[in-house]
């Protein structure tokens, strides 16, 4: 076992921690900065429940030793909102009543936001190729695929 | 305007898009402890002696069976408790003497952190006697089959288990020899449905905090909160009051936290012996072993004449439910209730069904408690039916439907309703508009490599398991409303809301009758303390039942403020009106014509404290006294590829009945997500395990190489409990979205509220057998058994050209 | 059962430089070579990894990281150059790489097949090969492309054939104190195509077989060509010996039918979780019908 001084920003906020070598960047979100947002669903990668954003790319918190997010810029799920306004995906996914028991719905927006920061038109298929990591028991994923399709558009200014 | 069957952002949606919606994994106490399983490394086997003195040395804290001995004795219990007593089997305690199942937990560990628990519990060494397992249920029945249980207890008779027969029951009605005999044909077939995983999103958990005052409070996966705090008093040997268990959300259900679930009484235990929070949350591979679907092997037998009248039907059912009863026997009686509600058959219906012990995970409810199974079989009958007898299908099924005026069963023979609104005719007629079921041609004038098969099927399910009489089923809810001094409304409810939108239909059904504005509605966060019995959210009860106790406790409160208001306007109560005005953000009252003199709801609650009447209030329970069907129909347009056997569905007509419809948004959720499930239990999910050392090995099984990266145990899951290697659908293998229509019938149910009824479960009844009608549209191949792969399909093609 | 934390006991190393990596990799034992980690650490988490003392991320080596177009001959690249993909360059970053794209878009496909955007963000293409599944899908289309791997160790470089590099389900070719350090992809001629396809049960998943198909065309003639396949043999498999015989042939559908049906025939494949051998084999012939086809209009080339 080793241990490790990391610095790290998540939601525009700074941390200085100590972790040990096979610390787990989901367990050190939720156990010690109490961001419980990020989910565990199966801790192998599968179910993308955990999904953070490092810069503006997706990543699985579960499959992230925390000494690897040394100097990392993160965005949790508690992160995507400013103040009381939701991101266009959040508030496109609460109008098109997206959410069912919500447990996945941290790391699909999160998914979705990465998406549209990559692509601010994308189609159907490309969205749907773009969740596909994301489970999803609850909805059959309709309403969440048309939610991310009526963010684009408005972030696009339609 | 009525806030009923509007679209409004559903009242959690902001906390669960922001991350803020606690669940139970999230709930983080200063010291908590965490815990860890130790669990059977074989499938069957007695545990003769654990040792945890090397686990206690490094700080661990460890329950085993000794552990829980209450005056030297194990309290036996049954997880699920919606039954009444008499008709619930127990036959296990909160730790077992004796495995029956692989992983089933033996010893809890609880630590400082989950990573020393892990290696306490590394240092746990138990001696077990090893004993053969039995997986196949016909051959636990056989003599000399390995025995799961001498013993258990149907409510408090002992009663004994031979053969491994669980439960049997046998159900009958009108005179099915005879019926048999007025038919010109008769059709038999055997059809089986695997076990499968509900892979809810929220692997189970529980946090259980031990109180200065000797009691504890509950964070658990829950559809109940006072199934579990009954269920720990009686297991804890505690009072009621001093358990209390608190309302959180839960990520997922479909059926797997009706009953306790496994961890919650071990977690009790062990917060109770460390006297400090202890956290115990499964992880994924953990729970792919806490409970599963039921498999049923079927045999159908059905008598038709050549006008198209069914004339008697039989059902035999065979279940493999596991190690332990989480309920086989209202299950049986439900197969039973689903199979008899489905058509007339001349009245004349006869179940056999018999569940039995296995060496495998217990199974438990999941979607629809054997409807999706029985409409599986008889859909597919229906259909075989049609095709042989040269019947349109659709006609057929509108020849012998039970519909309203006739008996519908809500769960199981004891619990019988009369239907009073039906959308089977109108979903059938307006669907085959929409899909062009004329033009859908048959399978032998299809051609090409992809073939495209249009099938139907239509189902069904209970709204709650209420009904004039008193059954083998508990059902009541409550709740709770005041006013508060501004107009605002609480409500205090004990239902669960399971993500289908319970809470956002209870909350506009007291919008409505108190005509308060939806935002000012506020639902309390409660426990089990705060609040009367609900028995659970299952059997699609939520809105029908749980919402049916708000809207008649909110309708004692209507009465109070409106006699109140009476009192202060010098009015007769029933000379006064109560309507919402948006304006002024609140209710109004006023004598009927004269809008003049008129005072909101706010100054009538608040002059009422003034002069220290009292609040407006009322706390009530409430039992529906029926148990209506919601109907659904699906049409499904499917595409194989004959050439590798894959199927891909490029349209669905999804027609759902819930009376009226409270949240369009929510109930369009609620279909397609369903039809999602349905689709994967139809096409790729499916529970194998590894049956090598059963009590008769199966040949096949051993012939087949098994390649993977991980040695598999006798009786392991090949997928070893990892989501990707269980076949869950991603966003890809859905329909385009313009092609998943879903559709409402036009219907109210007179003793819903508002008209209302339930939907969740019916919505995934139908799925199985309409993809599989499609695909013998589509190719002339007719599946018995679920799923259909690529694998099996493509052996069918090939199997079929050769002859 | 433990995926909910990391339990086992490890050090973590993180060399700068790709010389200190291969001191750790030459001095220390029970090392394991950390890059995307989408793999490893989920092993590391089911236990079913061999005993691990140190994981060495070699994240820190910024001389290890791209993913590009490149004509130094020290990467086995033919006259034509090369794209050289570097060991910690990542799944996506290689996917989106507009040249990778442009010259080898078999290559892109196959990479886009895999698992899900997320865990591409962090999976590396050196990693997918060096874990050496048969199933790899990233292998397969670089197989039929002529890929090339750098081996370094202190003891000196080799260069190995893609197809070479694999010894058996988790075996390779690699020494214990060697590491990947550079996959080259040669830049293929004109008039040449390629192709992959993957049938799995959902689409992220493994591939329950996967087909890479590389045409080199003269005319109506074929050139070359190089056909593999995944999830159909204990290792990626390169099916050299009828892929050299189609060299000089005329294409046609006669010829694409008799080689799937060689091919098939060739097989031995196994029945595991994801589908079993009768299917295995009935559906190769299928893939390889398509792929040849694909692969032979993506050269130019027409069919009658």
């Amino acid at each position: 076992m080793s241990k490790h001084l990391i610095h790290l920003t998540v939601n525009g906020k700074e941390h200085e921690l100590t972790v040990a070598s096979n610390e787990l960047l989901l367990n050190v979100l939720r156990d010690r900065l109490y961001l419980t947002g990020s989910k565990y669903g199966c801790g192998v990668g599968d179910c993308g429940a955990c999904s953070i954003l490092h810069g503006d790319e997706s990543v699985l918190s579960c499959l992230v030793l925390a000494v690897e997010a040394d100097g990392w810029d993160i965005t949790t799920v508690e992160g995507l909102a400013d103040g009381d306004q939701l991101n266009p995906v959040q508030q496109a996914f609460l109008d098109n009543s997206a959410v069912q028991c919500g447990f996945c719905v941290p790391g699909m927006v999160i998914t979705s936001t990465a998406l549209l920061r990559e692509n601010d038109d994308p189609s159907e298929a490309e969205i749907k190729d773009y969740l596909r990591g994301n489970y999803c028991r609850c909805t059959g994923y309709v309403a969440m695929i048309k939610s991310v399709m009526d963010a684009a558009a408005k972030m696009r200014g339609e | 305007m009525t806030v009923i069957g509007t679209d409004v952002a559903r009242l959690d949606g902001i906390a669960k898009l922001t991350g803020k919606q606690q669940y139970t994994g999230d709930i983080l106490i200063p010291g908590m402890m965490h815990a860890v399983l130790l669990r059977s490394p074989h499938p069957h086997a007695e545990i003769i002696k654990i040792d945890t003195s090397e686990a206690e040395k490094m700080g661990a804290v460890c329950l085993t069976y000794d552990d829980i001995l209450i005056n030297g004795q194990a309290v036996v219990y049954n997880e699920r408790s919606v039954s009444v007593p008499a008709a619930t089997y127990r036959d296990r305690t909160i730790l077992p003497n004796k495995a029956r199942h692989l992983y089933e937990p033996i010893a809890a560990v609880a630590a400082d952190t989950e990573e020393l628990a892990y290696k306490a519990l590394q240092a746990v060494k138990v001696e077990y006697r090893v004993l053969q397992p039995v997986y196949d249920p016909q051959e636990a029945m056989e003599e000399g089959a390995p025995q799961l249980y001498d013993k258990v207890y149907l409510g408090d008779k002992e009663v004994d288990i031979c053969n491994n027969i669980g439960v049997s029951r046998n159900i009958s009605q009108g005179d099915v020899e005879a019926g048999f005999a007025r038919a010109d044909r008769i059709f038999e077939q055997d059809f089986e449905l695997p076990r499968i995983y509900h892979a809810q999103l929220e692997t189970k958990g529980c946090v259980v905090a031990p109180e200065p005052d000797g009691g504890i409070t509950v964070w658990a996966t829950a559809q109940s909160i006072h199934g579990n705090r009954q269920l720990l008093g009686r297991a804890l040997n505690l009072p009621l009051s001093k358990i209390n268990v608190k309302k959180i959300a839960i990520g997922g259900a479909f059926g797997s936290s009706i009953q306790v679930n496994t961890v919650t009484p071990i977690c009790a235990a062990l917060a109770l012996k460390a006297r400090r929070p202890v956290k115990l949350i499964s992880s994924r591979e953990e729970d792919f072993y806490s409970h599963q679907k039921y498999p049923v092997r079927f045999h159908v037998k059905m008598g038709v004449t050549n006008e198209g009248m069914i004339t008697a039907a039989e059902l035999s059912a065979l279940v493999d439910f596991g190690a332990h009863q989480v309920q086989p026997l209202p299950f049986l009686g439900c197969v039973a209730g689903w199979f008899a509600s489905l058509y007339q058959y001349g009245g004349n219906i006869g179940f056999h069904g018999t569940a039995v012990y296995t060496n495998k995970t217990p199974c438990c409810a999941m979607q629809g408690y054997g409807n999706p199974q029985t409409n599986f079989a008889i859909e597919s009958m229906i259909d075989i039916i049609s095709g042989e007898m040269g019947f349109d299908a659709i006609e057929f099924r509108l020849k012998n439907y039970r519909g309203v005026g006739h008996e519908f069963w809500g769960q199981g023979p004891t619990i019988r309703t009369i239907i009073k609104s039906c959308g089977v005719e109108e979903s059938l007629l307006k669907g085959r508009e929409i899909m062009g079921w004329s033009g859908r041609g048959r399978h032998t004038d299809k051609q090409g490599r992809i073939r495209h098969g249009l099938g139907v099927a239509r189902g069904f399910h209970t709204s709650g398991t209420g009904g004039p009489k008193e059954g083998e089923v508990i059902d009541y809810s409550s709740a709770f409303i005041k006013i508060n001094e501004d107009g605002s409304v609480d409500v205090v409810t004990p239902v669960m809301d399971l993500g289908g939108g319970t809470w956002d239909a209870i909350a506009k059904f007291v919008s409505e009758v108190l005509q308060v504005p939806l935002q000012r509605v506020g639902l309390s966060p409660t426990d089990t303390k705060s609040t009367a019995y609900d028995v659970c959210t299952h059997a699609t009860r939520g809105v029908y039942c749980g919402g049916g106790a708000a809207y008649h406790v909110a309708l004692e409160v209507r009465k109070k403020l409106l006699e109140t208001a009476g009192r202060l306007l010098n009015e007769h109560a029933e000379n006064l009106e109560l309507v919402r005005d948006d304006d002024l953000g609140q209710g109004v009252v006023y004598v009927k014509g004269l809008r003049d003199n008129q005072m909101t709801v706010g100054e009538i609650a608040r002059q009422a404290q003034i002069n220290s009447w009292g609040t407006l209030q009322y706390a009530g329970s409430y039992r529906q006294k029926n148990c209506p069907p919601c109907f659904t129909t699906h049409f499904v347009e499917v595409a194989v590829d004959t050439l590798t056997g894959e199927i891909t569905i490029p349209k669905v007509l999804i027609y759902g009945d819930c009376g009226t419809v409270v949240n369009p948004e929510l109930f369009g959720g609620q279909l397609i997500g369903s039809f999602g499930r349905g689709m994967a239990y139809t096409l790729y999910e499916n529970l194998t395990m590894n049956e090598e050392g059963g009590f008769t090995t199966k040949p096949q099984a051993a012939s087949e190489p098994i390649y993977t990266s991980q040695p598999v145990k006798d009786g392991e899951l090949l997928n070893h409990g990892a989501l990707a290697d269980y076949k869950l659908p991603t966003s890809s293998e859905m329909p385009l979205i313009e092609n998943v229509l879903v559709r409402h019938t036009d219907t109210y149910e007179p003793t819903g509220p508002f008209g209302a009824k339930g939907i969740a479960e019916s919505a995934i009844a139908s799925v199985q057998a309409a993809i599989a009608n499609a695909i013998y549209n589509a190719i002339g191949i007719r599946f018995y058994r679920l799923p259909i792969t690529p694998e099996i399909v493509l052996q069918a093609i090939q199997k079929k050209a050769v002859k | 059962m433990g995926s909910r934390i990391l339990l086992s006991d490890f050090a973590y190393l993180a060399p700068t430089t790709l010389a200190e990596a291969l001191q750790i990799l030459a001095e220390k034992q029970a090392v394991k070579i950390l890059a995307g980690g989408t793999d490893l650490l989920l092993r590391m988490k089911l236990g079913t990894i061999s005993h691990v003392d140190y994981v060495m991320d070699i994240k820190h080596i910024k001389e290890l990281n791209y993913a590009c177009l490149c004509d130094e001959k020290q990467c086995g690249s033919t006259a034509n150059g090369a794209f050289c993909i570097g060991p910690t360059a990542t799944l996506n970053q290689i996917a989106k790489n507009g040249d990778l794209s442009r010259l080898f878009p078999a290559q892109r496909e196959a990479i886009l097949a895999m698992a899900a955007t997320s865990v591409r963000n962090r999976g590396t293409m050196a990693g997918n090969i060096c874990n050496a599944s048969p199933v790899a899908d990233s292998a397969i289309p670089a197989i039929c492309y002529g890929a090339a791997l750098t081996l370094q160790s202190r003891r000196g470089k080799r260069i190995v054939a893609l197809e070479d590099f694999f010894r058996g389900p988790g075996e390779t070719e690699l020494e214990k104190d060697e590491m990947l350090v550079n996959i080259a992809l040669p830049v293929p001629p004109a008039d040449s195509g390629a192709a992959f396809i993957k049938k799995s049960r959902v689409k992220p998943d493994i591939a329950k077989i996967s087909l890479g198909v590389f045409i080199e065309r003269d005319g109506t003639l074929i050139k070359r060509c190089r056909i593999a396949m995944g999830s159909v043999a204990p290792l990626p498999l390169y099916v050299q010996k009828i892929s050299e015989g189609l060299a000089g042939l005329e294409m046609n559908e006669q010829l694409i039918a008799k080689t799937a049906q060689m091919v098939k025939a060739a097989l031995k494949p196994i029945s595991d979780l994801r589908t079993n051998q009768e299917y295995r084999r009935a559906i190769s012939s299928v893939l390889v019908e398509e792929g040849l086809r694909l692969a032979w209009r993506n050269a130019g080339g027409e069919l009658k």
